[in-house]
């Protein structure tokens, strides 16, 4: 599973917490790539596999106002 | 602003820059965090496309009244950032003054510089030497 953050729109660092704080429930790596920062998800924990994406999502912008 | 498209319990829209800064787009986003999924996209360097997604399945009509919902926010942040811009002078020379104003009372610093067994008002007297002259002065 793959997502892209824009870089305009989402601070990297919120992302490197929003992946500290999901760690426990998928594999995550991350990449810029030109405008993009790239996260992917492996090995997701099947019991949030329909979830995961729009929750991570969703945290990642929480994190980003609050920093 | 661009017609919405909705799909798999998902509304899509763009927005301008131009019309909502980029901070009213956070605050709304913030404030949806607990209603929907809210995804943000760069269409180009002055538009942004808001994905909203609902947490349970919901109709295009209910999709359709997120959205509004979503706007209505958006341009109640966009009037407070503008407000607060307008203001901004006003409000730095009302704290200027009051800090000013502040610094200008003497009583202030003299109040600060007092000792804690200091009694300037002289209510500090012992139960028993207040009311034993009035005993004696009833007898």
């Amino acid at each position: 599973m793959l997502i892209s953050f824009s870089k305009k729109l989402y601070k990297i660092k919120a992302i490197k917490l929003a992946i500290k704080e999901y760690q426990d429930l998928a594999n995550f790596s991350l990449e810029q790539k030109g405008n993009y920062i790239q996260v992917e998800l492996k090995n997701i924990n099947k019991d949030v596999k329909q979830i995961i994406k729009d929750e991570f999502c969703n945290y990642v912008l929480f994190k980003s106002k609050e920093n | 602003m661009d017609q919405a498209k909705i799909k798999n319990n998902e509304i899509k829209f763009i927005l301008d820059i131009k019309d909502y800064p980029i901070e009213a787009i956070y605050g709304a986003s913030y404030v949806f965090l607990d209603k929907a999924y809210l995804f943000l996209d760069n269409k180009s360097s002055k538009k942004i496309q808001v994905s909203l997604k609902g947490k349970k399945k919901l109709t295009k009509k209910q999709l359709e009244t997120l959205k509004g919902e979503f706007l209505n926010e958006l341009l109640n942040y966009a009037f407070r950032i503008n407000l607060t811009k307008h203001n901004k002078k006003i409000r730095e020379f009302i704290i200027s003054q009051a800090l000013f104003s502040a610094v200008g009372e003497e009583g202030t610093v003299e109040e600060d510089q007092l000792e804690y067994q200091d009694d300037p008002l002289g209510i500090a007297v012992p139960w028993e030497e207040k009311y034993k002259k009035k005993l004696k002065k009833t007898k």
